[in-house]
Order: structure tokens, then C-alpha cells, then sequence
């Protein structure tokens, strides 16, 4: 039972593996194929995420769960959306299209823009100086929020140059050495795959 | 007549690209690495690996939620399966679930790819089974809440402030959505253990989360949560590849530094 | 309780309202703050500056609205800029979103320099999949885009009449707030070494500096700062300018609360307070 999907994991992983050597015209027709092949995986996906998030909803709705009118505007929304969507098009100037930008667009905008206001709690939660190291980073902040804006300057004009030296000297070395071990890793865990050493992702030990 | 010109024009009919000769050497060597380290761990089966503090962690926040009698929340990132990050979330969360099933509380996996929801979902169930408690799995742990990143965001930040979980476990490739989600996690007190490869959200996380695993760290809590002598062995090889490449680079350094730049140039990535 | 105990237990809900009276004000009341021009955008202006009239731009904008505050001004910015160095551009999005926010930007910064639709400049529109639409386009742009957004045929547009892949472009521009931009240095510059220029977002634009530094790209534009900078070196001024003035303020006051958070941690130390916690910066607790 589980040789079958094994087998396709290895030579699937070699084959792409393998293609990243090999330059030839036909090689690479036969890379694009493949990824054209994850576009199509994912759109049959698509339909079992849609079933899911119903079912999930769905559940919650009939125990009365809290949070329950929610999981009713999910699923009258999956609904609506998904009708409209095939009478009207999904088009610019569609309904759809004009739900999506008026409705979605800056309900996404809203949370994104919560950032400005988690990042001040916790910059300030975090920040203290109770350690050698902790005072290092907390003193690098303050530089790094001053100097990287317009305001910076005015303080001291040394300040853009020392935030660009604390860029490009200590932090990015330090991102170098994370980017390695994250390279190695990445390496080991899809030759794990490949090799059929993590087989976790499979559903069955 | 555009087209094909354009198109002849392009046409590669080398079946080697020497300029990644470097990458390719990097590859067997490691894979000999591994192949090697196997060898051992099977050899001798005590290996050392040394202790990550967020790892054990993992085991507290289990406890804990079992004691309050409240759920562990498991956010496996926001990105699909062509991610390593995404596989490594897989994962850990396969062992987790193991640690869960048999300590009897419940588990949350709310996704952002319909495609790894249906490969979590399957790991989950398998995890239940391994450990003789099939029927203490729920059905629609593992579920779907949308492909949008900030939607995402919402659904997840909502469920912690309804259900409080005892337990935020973040793991995988985030993105800007990760102070969001574990500032609103830190407000709701839960322990919270995250991991990313993603270097920009590291910062994030360490501000508000309880304990973070650092880059690497994500791909060898695996191997640490499973404990088998084969796994380990990959963490190994991966150390001892990192020893390679710190003696590569400080040697290029050096003779780059000679007037020799050989090395230096060849190392360069294609 | 000490007003230093206060102080450390403040209620988030008003450092909320601190942040946000720091946003609002400069946006109703400017105050145009000078702005610095950094290396990285200097260079991305330079690279982009250096390139001669009528050359065949390609310009990626990949995002969606919730990145817009950062991303949007920097399209406008680095468009005019082209406009004004009369080069042409084939603009495209690889997310469904973008594709308002892609037309809305070509118009803005046409308008603004009076560049005209597929004599100036083209409006591609979407294409799912990241990786196959970069291949795509190094070896067959009709194969990607067939036609345009408002479906005319590539060859029916003078701007893409003659262009079918990477190395018929002087550049490729990329304005992204995801892994997109990833590959597009892994495709584009790496596969098939079109000249890269990246705009990304402020948290994003670390992660690109080895890049910068290997050459793989030319230029960075990061965040609103760099969008500032970039109408600054085009001697405009648009959203990113306006902004920078809140965002000043904004990291001036939780500077200047997270010192107060020091001094009062200091103050209940000394008072011999027990104040828990754990050391930021250290992962063990």
C-alpha cells in the first residue's frame, strides 16, 4: 500500500531535482509540465478546502457554538459568492469583482494595518532591559525606529549611517549564518522526503 | 514569426549546466553525509544531539492544556507544499499529535491551503492510530478557513480569543501575519512555541511567543520529537555540512583575501 | 501601586490610541519632514535612470490591497519615473487583487506624465502561478499573455509588438509584498539573467541585501521609506512623502515608550519590586 505513493514521491522529487541541472529545451518542457500539474492538484484541492470550511461551519452552527452567527455570514457568504460568481462572472465591474473590492479589500487593508498597532504593544512589552543581551537589542531598537526615519536625521545626522552599518554589518552576517542552517535543513528535510526516511506527510508510518 | 524566432533562439540543448557544478557537489556531498550518519545511528544508537529548549517545551504546553482542559491550537503556517517549511510542519505536528492522542486533549489545526489541509489531515488521523486512540480523533480538527492571508489572520485571531486555547503552536513559513497572530495568542495567556525558516518573522516571534526555534531548528525538531536513530542521523549530517561550509567560505575568504579568488568565484551560487 | 508598576501594566488599549494620534495628526496636519536617500534606492533609481528612451520595461506588481499603503506609492513613483525616461512598459500582476491596483497605478502615474495606453505602456493583468509564468515569459511571452487585460492581441499593441521574452527587456521590476519576489530573482535573473530591480515591502527588504550584494539585483526599494525616497529622487510629492511624516511620529512614540518602560523597570528594581517576566531577546523562560 504505501510503496506506491513512496515510489512516486522519489523518482517525482529526483526527476526535479534532477532537471535543475539540466538545461536542455525538452527538460525544462518537462519541468513546466510538472508545474503546471501542482496548478491543477490545487484547484481539485480547492473543492475539498470549500467542503471543509462548510463542514466545519456547519458543525458549529447546529450546536450553537459560541461564535455561531459567524459560521452563518461564512456560509451564507460561501454561498452567495459562489452563485453569483457563476450567473455573474467574477470579472472586474462584476458583482463579485464590486463585493471584492469594497467589502474584502479594505477588511484585508484593516487587519493589515492592525500591525502598526501590535507591533507598538509588543515592542513595548518586550524591550526591557533585563539582560546584558536584552539592553544590546533594546538600544539597537531605539537606534534602528529613530534613524531609519525622516525624523532621524534631525536628531543626528550620523544616525542614517549608523542604522545602515547595523544593516549591513551584524545583520546581515547573522542572516547569513540563519540562511545556511536554514539552506542545510531544507536540503535534509526534502532528501528525507525523497528518500523515504519522513514518510509523515503520507498519513501512514 | 516573432514566436519562433523568439522561441529557437532560447532553445538549450546542453543536458548539464556546468555553472551549478558547485551545487551539485554540495548535494552528493551531503546526501554522502547522510548515508554515512545512517550508517551510524544504526551502528550505535545513543547519538547526541543537544536539547532544544522549545522542543520541550512542547511536552509543557501538551500538559497544560490537558490540565485546563482546553484545546492546543496548531497554526502550520501560511504557505503551500512547494515550501519546506510546510513539510516541516507537517511534521512536527505528526509527532505532536502522537503526544496529544495519548494525553487526551484536544487539538485544533485550522489551514490556509486546502492541499495541506488534506495531507494534515491524514498525518493527524495516522498519529491517533499509531499511538491505539483512532477514536479519540474529531473529525474537523484538521479544517480549512481561507487562502487569504489577512481573512486567515481574523479566523485564527478569533478563535483564540472564543475558544482560548492553553496552547499556541505556530510552525512553518510565516509572513507579515505573524505578530498579529501571536500578540493576540500573548494576550489571551497562552504558552506559545513558534518556529519559522522565515529569518524576517524570527524577531516577531521572539518578542511574543514563550519560546522560538530558530531557522534551522524547524527542520530538526522532527527528528528530536521522534527520537528514531535514523532521523537523528539527518540532523548530523546536516552539522557536520555545516562544518563544510564554514570551512569553505573562511577558505575563500583567505584566498580571496591572497589575490586568489578561485574558490570564492566557484562557491557563487548560478 | 507605584506609578513605575503603572507604568510597566499600562492598558495596550492606550498605546493604541497613542499610535494612532500618532498616524492621524501628520496626515491632517503635514509637516514634510526632510528625506534621506539611501544607497539601495539610489541604485534602483540609477539602474532604472541609466536605461535609454524606448526601452522595453517589465514591471510585476505583486500584491494586493492589504500591502497597498506601502507598495502603491512605489508603483506610482517608480512608473512616473519611467514615463519621464520615455521607456516602455509591460506591466503585469501575479495575484487576482492586483489587477485593480495594477490599472489604478498606470493610470495614476500616466496621468500624471501623460503616457498613453499601448504606446506608452501595456496592462498585461493576472496570471496564476508564480513559477510557471516566469519560465513562461523567459521563453514565450504569448504562450503566458496571449492577450492584453482588455483582451487586444499582444502584436495588435505597439509596446509588446516585438517582445516575446526576458532578453527582448531592458529590466524586469518587481513590487512585491511575498515570496514572489523570490522567484523572480530564482527565474528571471537566475535562469535567465534579465537585469532585476526589487521593491518589496519594509519588513521584507533585509531579506534581499545578500542579493544586493551579489548583483543579483540592482536596486531595492524597501517599504514606505524607500517609496519616499524614490519621489524624492523624481522630485515629487505623493502618498509615500505624506506618509513618512506619520510613520516618523509613530517610531518616535514607541521609542519614547519603550524608554519610559526602561526607566519605570529601573524605578521598581529599585524599590525591590517583583516583576516576573522574562528576559526579551532570550529564549528561555
Amino acid at each position: 500500500m504505501r510503496r506506491g505513493p513512496l515510489l512516486v514521491t522519489f523518482l517525482s522529487g529526483a526527476a526535479v531535482a534532477a532537471l535543475f541541472f539540466i538545461p536542455h529545451h525538452q527538460a525544462q518542457a518537462v519541468n513546466n509540465k510538472l508545474l503546471e500539474w501542482t496548478l491543477v492538484v490545487y484547484a481539485f484541492a480547492l473543492i475539498l478546502g470549500s467542503m471543509s470550511l462548510w463542514n466545519s461551519h456547519a458543525r458549529k452552527l447546529n450546536a450553537r457554538a459560541e461564535g455561531w452567527p459567524f459560521s452563518l455570514v461564512t456560509l451564507v457568504s460561501l454561498v452567495g459568492i459562489t452563485a453569483l460568481g457563476i450567473w455573474k462572472g467574477v470579472g472586474e465591474g462584476s458583482p463579485v469583482g464590486r463585493i471584492y473590492n469594497t467589502v474584502n479589500s479594505p477588511l484585508a487593508s484593516t487587519m493589515f494595518a492592525l500591525l502598526a498597532f501590535v507591533i507598538a504593544s509588543a515592542a513595548f512589552r518586550a524591550f526591557r532591559a533585563r539582560s546584558v543581551e536584552a539592553t544590546l537589542l533594546l538600544i539597537t531598537a531605539i537606534v534602528m525606529m529613530i534613524g531609519r526615519v525622516s525624523i532621524g536625521p534631525l536628531i543626528s545626522p550620523h544616525l542614517p549611517g549608523v542604522t545602515e552599518w547595523l544593516l549591513d554589518v551584524p545583520n546581515l552576517a547573522a542572516k547569513r549564518a540563519i540562511a545556511v542552517g536554514v539552506g542545510l535543513g531544507a536540503v535534509s528535510t526534502a532528501l528525507k522526503i525523497i528518500l523515504g526516511i519522513e514518510r509523515s506527510y503520507l498519513g501512514r508510518s | 514569426m516573432l514566436r519562433s524566432e523568439a522561441v529557437d533562439q532560447t532553445l538549450d540543448t546542453r543536458w548539464f549546466d556546468p555553472a551549478r557544478l558547485n551545487i551539485l557537489i554540495g548535494v552528493l556531498l551531503f546526501t554522502a553525509f547522510l548515508v554515512v550518519n545512517i550508517f551510524r545511528a544504526r551502528a550505535k544508537s545513543d547519538l547526541y544531539v543537544r536539547p532544544i529548549a522549545g522542543l520541550k517545551a512542547l511536552d509543557e504546553a501538551i500538559g497544560r492544556a490537558t490540565e485546563m482542559g482546553r484545546s492546543v491550537l496548531y497554526v502550520p503556517g501560511l504557505s503551500d507544499m512547494s515550501e519546506v517549511g510546510t513539510f516541516a510542519a507537517i511534521t512536527i505536528l505528526y509527532r505532536l499529535a502522537q503526544r496529544i492522542a495519548e494525553m487526551g486533549c484536544d487539538l485544533d489545526v485550522p489551514c490556509y491551503d486546502p492541499v495541506v489541509m488534506t495531507v494534515l489531515d491524514g498525518a493527524v488521523r495516522d498519529a491517533y492510530s499509531k499511538v491505539g486512540r483512532p477514536d479519540a480523533f474529531r473529525p474537523g480538527c484538521v479544517h480549512y478557513v481561507s487562502a487569504q492571508q489577512m481573512a486567515y489572520v481574523a479566523a485564527v485571531n478569533g478563535t483564540m480569543l472564543r475558544d482560548r486555547p492553553a496552547a499556541n503552536v505556530y510552525m512553518g513559513s510565516f509572513y507579515a501575519e505573524s505578530l498579529l497572530l501571536a500578540e493576540t495568542g500573548a494576550t489571551t495567556g497562552a504558552i506559545q512555541i513558534a518556529g519559522t525558516d522565515k529569518v524576517t518573522q524570527l524577531p516577531f516571534f521572539v518578542c511574543a511567543c514563550d519560546y522560538t526555534l530558530l531557522g534551522e531548528e524547524l527542520f530538526a525538531a522532527s527528528a528530536y520529537l521522534g527520537r528514531e536513530p535514523v532521523q537523528l542521523a539527518t540532523v548530523i549530517a546536516q552539522d557536520w555540512a555545516k562544518a563544510v561550509a564554514a570551512i569553505a567560505v573562511t577558505a575563500a575568504l583567505l584566498l580571496a583575501s591572497l589575490g586568489h579568488p578561485t574558490l570564492a568565484s566557484w562557491l557563487r551560487a548560478a | 501601586m507605584t506609578w513605575a508598576r503603572k507604568v510597566l501594566s499600562i492598558d495596550r488599549r492606550i498605546i493604541f490610541l497613542l499610535v494612532a494620534a500618532g498616524v492621524a495628526l501628520p496626515l491632517l496636519r503635514p509637516v514634510n519632514l526632510p528625506i534621506t536617500v539611501t544607497p539601495r534606492v539610489q541604485a534602483a533609481f540609477d539602474a532604472i535612470d541609466a536605461l535609454p528612451a524606448g526601452s522595453k520595461v517589465l514591471l510585476s506588481m505583486d500584491y494586493e490591497p492589504d500591502i497597498m499603503a506601502e507598495l502603491f506609492p512605489m508603483s506610482v513613483a517608480v512608473l512616473r519615473h519611467c514615463f519621464r525616461k520615455h521607456l516602455q512598459v509591460i506591466a503585469m500582476t501575479l495575484y487576482p487583487a492586483g489587477t485593480g491596483l495594477g490599472e489604478r497605478a498606470l493610470r495614476t502615474a500616466a496621468k500624471a506624465e501623460g503616457a498613453v495606453l499601448n504606446k506608452d505602456y501595456a496592462w498585461l493583468g493576472y496570471k496564476s502561478g508564480f513559477q510557471v509564468v516566469m519560465i513562461g515569459i523567459g521563453e514565450n511571452l504569448r504562450g503566458m499573455y496571449p492577450v492584453d487585460f482588455y483582451g487586444t492581441p499582444l502584436d495588435s499593441i505597439p509596446v509588446t509588438r516585438g517582445v516575446n521574452a526576458y532578453r527582448q527587456m531592458a529590466m524586469v521590476i518587481n513590487l512585491s509584498g511575498s515570496s514572489a519576489t523570490d522567484y523572480w530573482i530564482q527565474f528571471a535573473q537566475g535562469r535567465f539573467h534579465a537585469p532585476l530591480v526589487v521593491g518589496c515591502t519594509a519588513v521584507m527588504a533585509t531579506d534581499y541585501y545578500p542579493y544586493l550584494s551579489s548583483k543579483q539585483i540592482l536596486g531595492l526599494v524597501g517599504g514606505m521609506k524607500g517609496a519616499a525616497e524614490y519621489e524624492r529622487l523624481i522630485d515629487t510629492v505623493g502618498d509615500a512623502r505624506r506618509g513618512m511624516d506619520a510613520q516618523s511620529l509613530v517610531h518616535l512614540i514607541v521609542a519614547l515608550l519603550v524608554i519610559l518602560g526602561n526607566v519605570a523597570l529601573f524605578v521598581a528594581r529599585r524599590a525591590g519590586e517583583d516583576l516576573g517576566g522574562r528576559p526579551a531577546g532570550s529564549m528561555t523562560r
